[in-house]
């Protein structure tokens, strides 16, 4: 039995009066790939959005390693650990793509420019992005910022990646290559939530699947138990609209 | 000396007369408008920044309380000095703060301090704005990395903050250049006093001030030249280079960077 990196204990999120996650419960274990499914609007990204401190949690706790992250000061060490990778990229439009790779090394984790530079390039170069270094985001296509942002987060090192819809604002030439990237990661046990829209994918890579539902998860177990025979109704429904078309 | 009868004989007149100190004036004119619009700007970094720091349930009480006072005090030096002339502010500033406390302000302190004070409190809503005219994913982004809110400031949000806000601070110092002329009611031989002078000795005022207007055009016209070159600049390159041939991905070993040491 491999340990809980992160564990989420009844979580929940209002806005003003929207509750938005209600008792939210549910945990990753080292190596896991989450896929967190689930209609528009059912809370998966206020869910990622906790999990990194983007959001306050109105109540619950998250815990890291056993350690509960919501009473913790220091936000910023917790969030080099945990990286999150954007819907919409959120590479820094005034940085080239190798700064965008380097700044955080350099600044947060005050690693030295040069070996900072060496990492980033080694990341670029797997994902086919060395060729970029000195482009800036506006230049790129969206795939492209999206392999980028993939290194800007693995280049912290992190021990969990959070996806937020990785390809979702892309073309659809382009979310090949943004999953094969994701998929290169799984193969190599990297731990990691996905939220995605991307079935097919979902039910390849993960181990462990989240249904959710209106803000509470309604299901959640192995790829074949969710994706294969699902339980509830909501599910199936859920998932007939991606087999149909 | 006999006045010539003819505008361009008097215009003449006038240049190899008074040319020094016509342009001794546009020095002055010129010295305080640029040094006014620089610790303006500074005034309206640090107000503007301060504005639009967020202030938190989880913050401690004390830093609530100090931050809610402090944008107090700077939204009232905000709405008070872009709310009134600064021609008013010079006289309130300068002869009022004689009568009340006694204090001889130096006249040269006072016009430096009476533009600065007035473009700091334009320069705060402008910089307000420029920060908050920077996309909220680019906040988030930077503190998905672990960057503080201080990191963030000062590498993603204010670098992209200044460029979009260039054009309002080239527009500062233009509006300085020519407003720099109400200061003459507190006695400040700038550009317009010199020109005044100039045009009451001998009723040239046609003249006189044909050439005064040149000259602020010629001033407002280098400086706002000036500025686009240096946007274009900022901006970089149009394009960029690619840094190698090799387009191959290896998307396997994503995770096998050894530590410590480069890899070439
Ligand atoms: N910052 C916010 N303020 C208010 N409501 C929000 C905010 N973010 C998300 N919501 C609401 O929370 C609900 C869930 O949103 P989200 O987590 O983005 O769902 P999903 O990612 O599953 O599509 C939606 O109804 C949305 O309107
Ligand atoms: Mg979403």
């Amino acid at each position: 039995m491999k340990e809980n990196i992160i564990t989420i204990n009844h979580l929940m999120k209002k806005f003003g009066d929207n509750e938005v996650l209600k008792d939210i419960n549910f945990s990753v274990r080292k190596g896991d790939i989450t896929s967190i499914i689930g209609a528009s609007g059912s809370g998966k990204s206020t869910l990622l959005r906790c999990v990194n401190l983007l959001e306050n949690p109105t109540g619950g706790e998250i815990f890291y390693k056993g350690e509960n992250i919501l009473s913790k000061k220091d936000e910023s060490g917790y969030r080099t650990k945990v990286g999150m990778v954007f819907q919409n990229f959120n590479l820094f439009e005034n940085m080239n793509v190798l700064k965008n790779c380097t700044i955080g090394q350099e600044k947060v984790l005050k690693v030295s420019k040069e070996e900072a530079e060496n990492k980033a390039k080694f990341y670029l170069e797997k994902v086919g992005m060395l060729p970029y270094i000195n482009a800036k985001p506006k230049q790129l296509s969206g795939g492209q910022k999206q392999r980028v942002a993939i290194v800007r987060a693995l280049a912290m090192e992190p021990e969990v990646l959070l996806f937020d819809e990785p390809t979702s604002a892309l073309d659809p030439q382009m979310v090949g290559e943004v999953l094969s990237v994701i998929k290169a990661l799984a193969e190599e046990g990297f731990t990691m939530i996905i939220v995605t829209h991307e079935m097919q994918f979902a039910k390849d890579i993960s181990n462990h699947v989240v249904f959710m539902h209106k803000g509470i998860i309604l299901e959640e177990g192995t790829s074949d138990e969710i994706f294969v025979s699902p339980k509830c109704n909501e599910t199936k429904e859920f998932l007939s609209r991606f087999i149909s078309c | 000396m006999s006045l010539p009868q003819d505008f361009f004989g008097r215009i003449i007149f006038i240049i190899q007369n008074y040319g020094e100190s016509l342009l001794k004036g546009a020095g002055t004119t010129l010295l305080i408008a640029l040094v006014g619009t620089i610790i303006g700007c500074l005034i309206g970094f640090v107000v503007g920044i301060i504005q639009t720091i967020p202030v938190r349930k989880k913050d401690n009480l004390a830093k609530r309380i100090i931050l809610k006072v402090l944008k107090l005090i700077m939204n009232i030096y905000v709405e008070v000095f872009r709310g009134t002339p600064m021609m008013v502010q010079a006289m309130f500033i300068y002869y009022g703060s004689a009568v009340l406390f006694e204090i001889n302000m130096d006249m040269w302190f006072a016009a430096y301090f009476i533009v600065s004070i007035n473009t700091g409190a334009y320069m705060a809503e402008t910089v307000r704005g420029g920060i908050l005219s920077v996309s909220d994913g680019q906040t988030e982004g930077a503190k998905a990395i672990g960057m503080n809110h201080f990191q963030t400031m000062l590498y993603v949000i204010l670098p992209q903050a200044i460029r979009n806000i260039m054009p309002q601070i080239g527009n500062n110092l233009i509006i300085n250049i020519k407003d720099t002329c109400v200061l003459s009611v507190i006695g400040t031989v700038e550009l317009f006093f010199a020109t005044k002078s100039v045009a009451g000795t001998y009723y040239t005022f046609f003249e006189a001030y044909t050439i005064t207007m040149v000259m602020y055009l010629c001033m407002t016209v280098f400086f706002s030249k000036l500025l686009r070159v240096f946007e274009s600049k900022l901006n970089g390159p149009e394009d960029y280079s690619l840094a190698t041939t090799d387009t191959l991905a290896y998307t396997s070993g994503l995770l096998k960077y050894p530590s410590k040491k480069g890899v070439d």
